[in-house]
C-alpha cells in the first residue's frame, strides 16, 4: 500500500512540474531556453533533404538555420513529413516552434496554426515523360500519382474531372521520392505536386520529363507556427522581411533555385513588405 | 477483514466501477485536452469530400486485401505444409527455403522489396501490363498472402507431425490404405489442431493489412491518415481507424470461438449453447463435407490382392503402377529441373550485383553516423541494424516486465484485477501495431504532457503492443500448471504471491521461453514498422539510402533482407533447441 501512494505522489509530482516547465508562449520558450525547434522534411528535395554525404540540406534548412542566427538561438531541427507537419506545432507543448516544410499557407491549415507571410510562391503543376503528354486534357484517363498528406491529390481530382475524366485515377504515394518512382517505372503516366518539387524530381535524369499543362493551383509557403503567439509570429515575420531586404533571402534561394542550380526556378513575386 | 471482502462480487464490481468513475472523471472534468474535438467530421462533407466515406472505401479495400490474401496464404501455406513432410528431399528443401525466408524477414521488408525491387526485374512488356493492372493493391495482396502462408505451412505440418505415429501404424495394419488413414485418421485429428492457430493467423492477416498503406493502397490505416491530414482532426480520425480495427477483430475472433466450439469433442450431457449455434452456423459445411467423403467412399476401390488375378489383369496392373511411377519420376525430375533453374537465376542474380554499393553502404546500414551524429540525434546518431536491436532488446525486456504482471493478473480470480487486464491484452491485441505507433507518438505526449522523440515513442509502442501478447503468453503458461500445485501449495500454508513467486512462475516460465524466443524474433521484425514514424532502423536507413541511390533498389533491399534473416534465423534455431530441450517427444512424421 505504501509503494502504491508512494507511485501515485510521485506521478502526481511529475505531471505538476511538467505542466508547470511547459507553461507560456512559444516566444517565451525559446527566448529562455535559448534552442529553437524547427521542423523540416527531409524527404522534399530541394527543400529539406538528405544528399550525398548523408547531410540534411536544403532551402527550408538554410532559410531555419538564418532565422535561428538571427534571433541568436542554437538551431535544433526536427523530421517532419507531410502527415505530421500541422500536428507537431499543434499538440501542447508543440513539439516544435516552427515548421518549414513547403507547406501551403491555406485556410484551413490557418484555423489549427498559425502562419508567417508567405516566404515562398509555388504552384501545383503535373510531370509526366517527354513527349507523353501535350496539355492538360490528354491527362483525363491517364493514372495519376500524389503524394498522401497534401491537398495535391484533391487538387488533382478537381482538375482531371473539370478535363473530362469522370473517375480520375490518383494514387497517394508516401513521399516525393516513392511519387517519382512510380512515374520512372511507369505504373503512372503523370504525378502532380508543387512545381519546385516536380523540378527537383526530374532533375534526377535530366531531359526525360518535363512540366505539362498550367498551374492548377497556387502554394504560397508559409511558415508554421503554434496557434496565437502574437509576440513569435511577430518575431518570425520581422526575421523573414530583415532577409529579403538585405538580400540574404535571395542569397539563400539563388543557391537552391538560382540558373545554374539543378533546379532552376525564377523568382517572380516579393515578399510582402511592411513599412 | 480486508480479504475477506476482497472476494465478494459486489466489492470487486464496485471497485471496477469506481476505476472507470475516477478515469472518466479525470478527463471529464480536471484534464484538459487542450484539442477541440469535432467528430462532425467523420459524418459530414467536407471542403476536401466526405471523410467517412473515404474512411468506409478503406474498410472496404481492407477486407478485400484480407481476403484474398487469406485464400492465398491458405493455398500456398497447404501446398508448402505438406512440402515440408515430402520424403523427396530436393522438394523438402525448396519448402524449408521458402517458409524460413518468408517468415524471418519483416513484411515491410518484403512488400518493399515486391513493390520497388520487382518490378525493375521485369521484361518492359510484362511490366506494363501488370501497371495496368491495380498494382499497389495486388502487390500488397500478394506480399501479404506470401508472408501468412509461411507462418501457416508451419501450423499445418506441426498440425500434421501432431498425429501420434502408433495411430498411423494401427490404421495402416487394420487393412486401412494410405488415402483412407489420411482421410479418416490423420486429417481430423490435425485439423483439431490445425484449426486454432490458424484462426489467430488469419486474425494477424488482416491486422497486418495495415502495412498496404506503405505501398500507397488507400485502406484503413492510409484513409485516416489522409483524414488527418486533410481536416486535421487527427484524434478523431485515429479513433475511427482503431473502432473499425477492433470490430473486425471481433467479428474474426467470434467466428473463431464458433469453430473451436464446432471442434470441441463434447460428451452427451449438455450441449453448451455456443456449440449449439456453431451446429446451425456450420451445417451446410458439415453436410458438403459428409456429400464428398460418401463420394470419395463410392469412388474408393478395395485393395487389390495381386495373388489372385488373371495374368492379363496381372499385366494391366504392372503397366498402370509403372506408368504412374513414371509419372512421379518425371514429375520430380521436372521439379529438380526447375529448382535448379531458380538457384541458377539466383547465383546469376546475385553475381550481376553492384557489390561496391553495398559495401559502401553497409556501414550506414550498421550503424548509420554513429558516432558522428549532431546533438539532437538519439545515440549520436546511431541507426541501421544495431538500432534496430536495441530497440527489439529494449521493447521486450520491458514488455515482458508487463506481461508478468498484467498475465498474472489475468489469471486472478479478483475480478476488479482481471477486467482491466483483459481490457489492456484485448484492445492492444485487436489493434495493428502501426495503430498503437500512433497513438503513442500523437495522443501520449499531449495526454501526459510530456514530450518523446521518435525512437522512444516506437519504442514504448512497442512494449505495450507485446506487453498485451506476452501477458497471453504468461497466461497461457500458468493455466497449463494442474491445478492441484496451486492446492497442494495453499494447504501447506503458502500465500498467493508465495505460490506464484516459488510454485507457478519457476515452472511456467520455463515452458514459455520458446514463446518468449519466439515473441522477441517478432518484435525484431516490427521494429521495421518504426519506419513509419522516420525512426532511422534498418529499414529507415536502407529506404534513405535507396531513395538516394535510387538505380540499386536489389542490391540495397536484398542485404537488409539478408541482415534480417540471420539475425532472425539465429534466434528461430535457439528457440527451436529450446524448445527440443524442454520436450524430448518430437517424431517426424513423413507423408
Amino acid at each position: 500500500m505504501k509503494f502504491l501512494k508512494v507511485g501515485a505522489m510521485a506521478a502526481a509530482f511529475c505531471i505538476a512540474t511538467a505542466t508547470m516547465a511547459f507553461a507560456g508562449p512559444t516566444y517565451d520558450r525559446v527566448m529562455g531556453d535559448k534552442v529553437v525547434k524547427a521542423g523540416i522534411s527531409n524527404k522534399g528535395k530541394p527543400f529539406g533533404f538528405i544528399d550525398a554525404n548523408n547531410e540534411w540540406v536544403g532551402f527550408d534548412m538554410d532559410m531555419a538555420k538564418e532565422i535561428a542566427k538571427r534571433l541568436g538561438v542554437k538551431f535544433e531541427p526536427v523530421v517532419v513529413n507531410n502527415k505530421t507537419r500541422i500536428s507537431f506545432v499543434q499538440t501542447n507543448p508543440p513539439k516544435v516552434d516552427m515548421v518549414l516544410s513547403n507547406m501551403t499557407h491555406k485556410r484551413v491549415r490557418d484555423e489549427k496554426i498559425d502562419f508567417s507571410i508567405t516566404y515562398f510562391f509555388d504552384g501545383q503543376k503535373f510531370l509526366a515523360k517527354k513527349g507523353a503528354i501535350a496539355s492538360g486534357k490528354d491527362l483525363a484517363g491517364k493514372k495519376v500519382g500524389s503524394m498522401q498528406g497534401t491537398t495535391s491529390i484533391v487538387n488533382a481530382k478537381a482538375y482531371l474531372k473539370k478535363m473530362g475524366d469522370s473517375n480520375p485515377k490518383v494514387t497517394g504515394y508516401q513521399n516525393e521520392v516513392e511519387m517519382f518512382e512510380a512515374l520512372r517505372s511507369g505504373r503512372v503516366q503523370a504525378i502532380s505536386t508543387d512545381s519546385t518539387l516536380l523540378i527537383a524530381l526530374a532533375a534526377k535524369e535530366p531531359g526525360k520529363y518535363e512540366l505539362v499543362g498550367e498551374f492548377i493551383s497556387d502554394e504560397p509557403y508559409g511558415i508554421g507556427l503554434p496557434q496565437d503567439d502574437s509576440a513569435w509570429r511577430d518575431i518570425i515575420n520581422f526575421t523573414v522581411q530583415d532577409m529579403w531586404k538585405d538580400g540574404t533571402y535571395m542569397e539563400i534561394y539563388n543557391k537552391w533555385f538560382g540558373p545554374d542550380t539543378e533546379t532552376p526556378f525564377p523568382m517572380t513575386e516579393k515578399i510582402e513588405m511592411w513599412p | 477483514m480486508f480479504k475477506h471482502y476482497m472476494n465478494k462480487t459486489w466489492v470487486q464490481n464496485l471497485l471496477l466501477a469506481l476505476m472507470l468513475g475516477l478515469i472518466a472523471y479525470y478527463f471529464g472534468f480536471v484534464f484538459h485536452f487542450d484539442y477541440e474535438f469535432n467528430w462532425s467530421v467523420l459524418y459530414t462533407e467536407t471542403e476536401y469530400g466526405h471523410m467517412g466515406q473515404m474512411l468506409l472505401n478503406g474498410l472496404n479495400l481492407t477486407v478485400s486485401i484480407s481476403l484474398y490474401s487469406a485464400v492465398l496464404a491458405l493455398g500456398l501455406g497447404t501446398l508448402f505444409g505438406l512440402a515440408r513432410l515430402s520424403n523427396f528431399k530436393p522438394v523438402y528443401a525448396f519448402a524449408t527455403a521458402y517458409v524460413e525466408f518468408f517468415r524471418n524477414t519483416p513484411l515491410l521488408v518484403q512488400l518493399f522489396f515486391w513493390n520497388f525491387a520487382l518490378p525493375a526485374g521485369l521484361p518492359e512488356e510484362v511490366k506494363m501490363k501488370l501497371f495496368e493492372l491495380d498494382f499497389e493493391f495486388w502487390v500488397a495482396t500478394l506480399g501479404l498472402g506470401i508472408y501468412t502462408s509461411s507462418f501457416m505451412a508451419e501450423i499445418i505440418r506441426a498440425g500434421i507431425q501432431s498425429v501420434p505415429k502408433g495411430l498411423l501404424e494401427a490404421s495402416y495394419s487394420s487393412g486401412l490404405t494410405f488415402n483412407q488413414s489420411l482421410r479418416k485418421i490423420i486429417l481430423p485429428l490435425a485439423f483439431r489442431e490445425i484449426i486454432p492457430p490458424l484462426g489467430s493467423e488469419f486474425l494477424n492477416n488482416m491486422k497486418n493489412s495495415s502495412l498496404a498503406m506503405t505501398v500507397g493502397v488507400a485502406e484503413v490505416c492510409w484513409s485516416a491518415q489522409e483524414v488527418e491530414a486533410l481536416t486535421y482532426s487527427g484524434f478523431e480520425a485515429t479513433a475511427a481507424a482503431t473502432v473499425i480495427y477492433l470490430s473486425l477483430s471481433l467479428i474474426i475472433a467470434t467466428f473463431l470461438n464458433l469453430v473451436n466450439a464446432r471442434l470441441k469433442i463434447i460428451g452427451n450431457d449438455g450441449v453448451p449453447i455456443i456449440r449449439r449455434i456453431a451446429d446451425v452456423v456450420f451445417f451446410p459445411f458439415v453436410k458438403i463435407s459428409q456429400l464428398l467423403s460418401d463420394l470419395f467412399w463410392h469412388l474408393g476401390r478395395a485393395p487389390v490382392d495381386t495373388r489372385t488375378l488373371s495374368p492379363g489383369a496381372a499385366a494391366w496392373l504392372k503397366i498402370r503402377t509403372n506408368s504412374w511411377a513414371a509419372i512421379v519420376l518425371a514429375a520430380k525430375v521436372l521439379f529438380v529441373a526447375f529448382l535448379v533453374g531458380i538457384v541458377y537465376q539466383t547465383f546469376k542474380g546475385l553475381a550481376s550485383f553492384n557489390y561496391q554499393v553495398i559495401w559502401d553502404n553497409i556501414r550506414a546500414l550498421l550503424i548509420w553516423r554513429f558516432p558522428h551524429g549532431g546533438s539532437t540525434e538519439v545515440f549520436m546518431g546511431l541507426g541501421g541494424l544495431s538500432m534496430s536491436i536495441i530497440m527489439a532488446v529494449i521493447s521486450i525486456s520491458l514488455s515482458f516486465l508487463i506481461g508478468l504482471v498484467v498475465g498474472v493478473g489475468r489469471t486472478s480470480e479478483n475480478r476488479a484485477i482481471k477486467v482491466p487486464c483483459m481490457f489492456y491484452i484485448e484492445l492492444i491485441r485487436g489493434n495493428p501495431l502501426i495503430m498503437v505507433i500512433f497513438w503513442v507518438y500523437f495522443f501520449l505526449p499531449p495526454i501526459l504532457k510530456i514530450q518523446l522523440d521518435v525512437f522512444w515513442s516506437a519504442t514504448l509502442a512497442m512494449t505495450i503492443f507485446f506487453g498485451a501478447y506476452i501477458a497471453e503468453i504468461v497466461r497461457g503458461g500458468i493455466e497449463n500448471i494442474p491445478k492441484g500445485q496451486v492446492e497442494a501449495a495453499i494447504s501447506t500454508g503458502l500465500g498467493y504471491f508465495q505460490t506464484m513467486r516459488k510454485i507457478i512462475l519457476p515452472q511456467a516460465l520455463k515452458q514459455m521461453l520458446p514463446a518468449l524466443v519466439g515473441m522477441f524474433i517478432a518484435a525484431f521484425k516490427d521494429t521495421s514498422l518504426a519506419y513509419i514514424i522516420g525512426v532511422m532502423e534498418l529499414t529507415t536507413a536502407a529506404y534513405s539510402i535507396n531513395n538516394r541511390l535510387m538505380l540499386y533498389p536489389f542490391e540495397i533491399y536484398t542485404t537488409i533482407a539478408v541482415f534480417y534473416f540471420i539475425c532472425c534465423y539465429l534466434m528461430s534455431l535457439y528457440a527451436r533447441r529450446l524448445e527440443r530441450k524442454l520436450s524430448p517427444e518430437n517424431v517426424r512424421l513423413a507423408m
